[in-house]
């Protein structure tokens, strides 16, 4: 019942024995995938179609008369080696014609002209991706470079928001059908925009972004939605219904976070900035005003002569009738009262209702002084003084009357 | 939830709109000085909050089943 064994390059050379001898040279038919020119100059890729794939190899020195490129269907002449040291087998390519357009393609082109036929590639029905988000969707591949990318670029741009994850098949069957219930998911999870997407791969493994289906759930979102499929060059379906289309992952968090935290913050200062310049610049304002009471030569004028007319007053007073006294008296008192009507005409006065006083070494600014940038000034008020650095200046739009 | 720090019912967006809002009152400047200092203050605080609730904000993320809803 025992068989001798045997060693495993023994049953290596066997197999290649059958492979190689058994099949011999060939002429297959199938769909390019995969195609991948090395800087060595030899080119591997994988011939398949629906069921079964083989890889295959064609050396630097054998050279298609055409450009090889994914999703393409060509007829490729050559023979089947094994490849003893890593026990796998392929085919090596001696020459390969295309053969048509590939089925892939033909399709995307095909399901691409129907939909911009039925509009959904309008541009007057992209939505406008908001500025500030607070809740970010995003369907794709919970294990992928692309989630972790996505989650880091907004983590470091804008960290005030929620990140609504939907784990998604992003490739092979079911996927198409997961990728447009996540984008209703994540509608009814009430997002403010939604990213769909996936790393890089092969134009199969990206297909189920060129279905109907998700174009239909595309098509249908309230939410607007950015498309991030693979790298730069590849597009698809879904990037063309989408209300953007990024080039990668990272780009598309980038256009989500549009509006930086450092952004705002540096907006909040300025705008803090201007909120003080303006206060400052009305109550200086307003202490001209103040300060064309405190020049005070006026108000000496008027006193002067108050009591020039009341010194007069009280030498008639005592040579005239007690009769006319009393209505001298009585004009006294009125002019008493307007003394006292001034006297609220204080430079300082205003103080008591909130105003200040500019001053400057002690001394109220002269009316026609004008403040510039880099003057230390104190700003006097009923409770303190202190002492102000002007900042900014600019010409009063109000011109106080003389 | 980093939400919970919000320093007011308003959004963070709104609370943004309201600074522009006060800063652009003061700016015309025709309120009295009062309702100006008022208003002022106002927007201080409200710029205080909005730096303190950015500087402690975090992502918060929430998943969602994949079986759909």
């Amino acid at each position: 019942m025992q068989e001798e064994a045997v060693s495993v390059s023994e049953l290596t050379h066997a197999i290649k024995g059958l492979l190689e001898e058994g099949i011999g040279s060939v002429v297959v038919v199938g769909e390019l995938s995969n195609f991948k020119h090395h800087t060595s100059g030899h080119r591997y890729f994988t011939l398949k179609d629906a069921t079964s794939q083989i890889p295959c190899v064609m050396w630097r020195s054998r050279n298609p008369s055409f450009r090889p490129e994914d999703g393409m269907r060509v007829v490729v002449t050559g023979k089947v080696t094994v490849y003893a040291a890593q026990g796998k087998y392929q085919l090596d390519c001696i020459s390969m014609q295309p053969e048509g357009i590939g089925d892939l393609y033909v399709a995307f082109e095909k399901l691409k002209r129907d939909l911009a036929e039925r509009g959904y590639f309008d541009p007057s029905r992209k939505r406008r991706i908001p500025v500030m988000p607070q809740r970010i969707g995003i369907a794709t591949s919970e294990t992928g470079a692309a989630v972790r990318d996505m989650i880091t670029t907004i983590e470091r741009r804008f960290p005030a928001v929620t990140i609504v994850l939907r784990p998604t098949l992003v490739q092979g069957e079911g996927a198409s059908s997961d990728i447009a219930q996540a984008i209703r998911d994540l509608e009814a999870a009430r997002v403010d925009v939604m990213i769909i997407g996936r790393g890089g791969g092969s134009i199969e493994d990206l297909w189920s972004f060129n279905t109907l289906e998700v174009a239909d759930a595309i098509f249908a979102s309230a939410v607007p939605i950015i498309s991030a499929v693979g790298h730069e060059t590849d597009v698809t379906i879904a990037d063309f219904v989408a209300d953007m289309r990024a080039a990668t992952p990272t780009a598309a968090a980038e256009l989500v976070t549009a509006t930086t935290l450092n952004d705002i913050m540096y907006s909040i200062d300025l705008v803090t900035d201007a909120m003080s310049a303006s206060i400052a610049d009305h109550i200086s304002h307003l202490s001209e005003i103040a300060g064309s009471f405190a020049d005070g030569r006026a108000l000496r004028r008027i006193t002067e002569r108050m009591q020039l007319r009341a010194q007069r007053i009280q030498d008639l007073s005592s040579r005239i009738s007690s009769a006319l006294l009393r209505n001298i008296q009585q004009r006294r008192r009125e002019i008493d009262s307007s003394a006292a009507l001034l006297a609220t005409l204080h430079p300082l006065a205003p103080l008591s209702r909130g105003y200040a006083v500019v001053e400057r070494n002690g001394k109220p600014l002269e009316m026609d002084h004008v403040l510039e940038p880099g003057d230390i000034v104190q700003v006097r008020r009923q409770t303190e003084t202190s002492t102000v650095l002007v900042q900014t200046t600019q010409p009063s739009t109000l011109q106080s009357n003389q | 939830m980093s939400k919970a720090t919000a320093p007011t019912t308003l959004s963070l967006e709104q609370q943004l709109k309201r600074l522009e809002e006060i800063s652009s009152l003061l700016d015309r400047g025709e309120l009295p000085l009062d309702e100006q200092l008022k208003i002022y203050e106002e927007g201080m605080l409200l710029a205080k909050a909005c730096r303190e609730y950015l500087d402690k904000a975090q992502v918060t993320v929430e998943k969602l089943s994949a079986t759909g809803s």
